[in-house]
């Protein structure tokens, strides 16, 4: 049987007064009086009155508008172990830190935790639907060890323990409270899997806040990307009126919203500290009191989460508060992961552009270059990794003729690549005009011009008749660099004919230039990727390097210029990255 | 409370209580007391039984206004709650404590 009969029974005085500063003293020199005449110490008397002081004085500074018309009521108990005093307050409640350090020297305020604590043993604020405590022990170590009785000893621990179940009883009380939270979130958590709808899952979880805080109604915020203003993203579930915009009507600095985000801070609302006139709050929403909550992500402003109730119901209290808190991270955070997920999926998809734009430009080079008996041919092409438009073609048009292409389209990614497809065809269509390289040009210029400058897009270009019978070139050239002809016994030619890329004047003239092709001749067609390779430092290769080459090399074949030209621009690269295509075609005149 | 004019200082005595209720009349009534021939405030504690943070913060703007002056604000003779409450947030430190 447990030891209940020889218990000291604690006494209590309960006591209640007008929430009033000037009531606070009368109320705490009687506890004082009641602690002295049960036989507490002079020090122990000292150090609960100035800490219950303290205690009421905040209990009513701090008092909802609602909780000053409530009293403040204070218990102590005094027992051989210790005293306990518990001030119950009708305020908004407030966070126990956990460290509390003096204030700065100077300041005439923020002392009175700091004393509470240096007095008493045990400080513990509980929160609770109907009302907060604040409890304030000072254990009574000396006067439990002086007791003689044995029994009595082993009846006070058997009390403390007691007292220990209760304390466990109470947390547990204030875990199921956040269990309650807790597993409102997960399940909208849950939901937000299934969805994915970030404004959906925001209702659901708008709907378990108002039930868990008994607000009225919420009012939810997010900071759209990239922006720096607060945009309603979901609103409240009384009025649904669609979105809620801030700063029409007034100032958007004097609403409680932007006050709370500017601020950093939670901003409070009730008849003392009212909503401004023309807050939107306040135009679309019943006469409120309530709690705008700002959160972060990290050190960036998210958005707001409002919860509000009509006048005249009960206070938020601390629990609530910081369900509200709660609530808001968890929201912050499903924002920040949404977005996080859009970018993963752009990210996604510009690579699958990429790849399928790698594939288009691959298909439209030759496979194979075709044969001539008179001269041979090589092209190389080596992508960047932001694919661009380069392309060569090489048309056989019979009698040992045929038509070159080199073609540069101007732009990234699948347009690019769909233009360069285009401009191949177009090409390819007008068998009539092989002959006349400038009179093809103006041809796709015209067919081409439209669609281009829709899309700002141009094309650069070199075409090149090769008339083997007759050991002659007609160039033609759209806005492209130089081709490099080499006759035996001459310099390199560096030959550039007039005209302006193609899609930038709808009726551009390309006039050809002709040449001869001379026996052992060679031509190199190349685009700007190739002079303007560079090197870790930064250097280019240019056009300078590359006549040198052709005219130290000119008896070699194409292919061997080719892989020479390749092996010159691998070594000059060395480990830098490749900035643009790089794609060049080599013609040689056999020696007869 | 007693205000006496005793030179360059300003003497206040007969301070039973200095709390949440009396605080801030006690603070504008020294103040007011200020004439510009004072340098020091000496605030006389060994009738004041109880201090609380209140009470602290009109010290401390109290000690403000009369470094403004290039003056010093003095605690005559606390008593030994009062004492305790100083020391336990560190007031000496701005305060100088004189027992005569």
């Amino acid at each position: 049987m447990p030891p209940t009969a020889n218990f000291e029974r604690a006494t209590t005085l309960r006591l209640s007064s007008g929430c009033d500063l000037q009531k606070v003293r009368p109320m705490t020199k009687a506890v004082r009086e009641f602690l002295a005449a049960e036989g507490a110490t002079e020090e122990e008397v000292g150090a609960c009155e100035l800490a219950l002081v303290e205690a009421c004085n905040n209990a009513v500074l701090y008092a909802t508008p609602e909780g000053k018309k409530k009293s403040v009521e204070v218990e102590a108990s005094l027992e051989a172990i210790g005293i306990e005093l518990k001030v119950h307050d009708h305020t908004n409640g407030f966070r126990m830190p956990e460290i509390t350090d003096l204030p700065v020297d100077e300041s005439e305020s923020g002392r009175g935790l700091f004393l509470m604590r240096s007095l008493m043993d045990v400080v513990a604020y509980k929160a609770k639907k109907e009302g907060n405590t604040l409890i304030l022990k000072k254990n009574r170590t000396q006067n439990l060890l002086t007791k003689r009785n044995p029994t009595d000893l082993v009846d006070t621990l058997h009390k403390r323990l007691q007292e220990s179940e209760h304390i466990i009883t109470d947390m547990m009380d204030e875990l199921s409270s956040c269990y309650e939270s807790l597993s409102a979130i997960f399940r909208a958590g849950a939901q937000l899997g299934k969805t994915n709808n970030l404004e959906e899952f925001s209702r659901t979880l708008g709907k378990e806040l108002l039930e868990i805080t008994g607000a009225d109604w919420y009012v939810f915020r997010i900071v759209p990307k990239d922006d720096s203003r607060l945009v309603l993203f979901v609103s409240h579930p009384v009025i649904e009126t669609g979105p809620l915009p801030i700063g029409i009507s007034c100032d958007a600095d004097s609403t409680a919203e932007m006050k709370a985000a500017v601020g950093r801070r939670d901003v409070w609302f009730h008849d003392r500290a009212p909503l401004d006139p023309c807050d939107p709050l306040r135009l679309s929403m019943p006469p409120s009191f309530g709690l705008v909550h700002p959160f972060f992500f990290g050190d960036i402003l998210m958005g707001t989460l409002t919860v509000g109730k009509a006048m005249g119901r009960p206070v938020f209290n601390a629990a609530n508060s910081q369900v509200v808190h709660t609530f808001a991270e968890f929201l912050g955070i499903q924002v920040a992961n949404a977005r996080m997920r859009d970018e993963q999926i752009n990210h996604q998809l510009v690579s699958h552009e990429l790849k399928i734009a790698r594939n288009i430009q691959h298909a439209l080079l030759p496979r194979v270059l075709p044969q001539f008996s008179r001269v041979n041919l090589a092209g190389f092409y080596e992508s960047a990794r932001q694919v661009g438009g380069d392309f060569y073609d090489v048309i056989p048009l019979g009698d040992e003729s045929l038509l070159l292409v080199l073609a540069d389209v101007m732009g990234k990614g699948i347009p690019a690549a769909m233009f360069a497809a285009i401009f191949r065809s177009l090409l390819r269509s007008s068998p009539e005009l092989n002959m006349q390289p400038g009179a093809l040009l103006s041809r796709v210029n015209r067919l081409l011009f439209n669609d281009l400058s829709d899309v700002d897009m141009f094309i650069t270009a070199q075409v090149i008749f090769v008339d083997a019978k007759n050991n002659r070139l007609t160039i033609a050239n759209a806005g492209h660099c130089p081709v490099l002809l080499t006759s035996q016994g001459a310099a390199v030619e560096v030959i550039l004919p007039e005209g302006m890329p193609i899609g930038i004047l709808p009726e551009a003239e390309f006039p050809e230039t002709t040449h001869e092709l001379s026996e052992q001749a060679r031509l190199l067609v190349y685009t700007d990727g190739l002079t303007e390779t560079r090197n870790a430092a930064r250097e280019m290769f240019g056009q300078d390097r590359l006549v040198e080459l052709l005219s130290k090399n000119r008896h070699e074949t194409a292919d061997q210029l080719k892989k020479r030209l390749a092996e010159e621009l691998a070594v000059f690269r060395s480990n830098a990255p490749l900035e643009d295509d790089l794609t060049f075609l080599l013609l040689a005149r056999e020696k007869e | 409370m007693k205000v006496h004019h005793n030179g360059e200082t300003l003497l206040i005595t007969g301070i039973k209580e200095l709390g949440a209720t009396n605080a801030n009349a006690f603070r504008d009534q020294v103040r007011a007391s200020i004439v510009d021939g004072h340098k020091h405030i000496e605030i006389d504690l060994s009738e004041t039984m109880f201090l609380d943070s209140c009470g602290l913060g009109a010290l401390i703007s109290l000690h403000k206004t009369i470094c403004a002056r290039n003056g010093l604000v003095r605690l005559i003779n606390p008593t030994p709650p009062v004492q305790q409450i100083l020391e336990l947030t560190r007031m000496h430190r701005i305060f100088e404590i004189v027992k005569r």
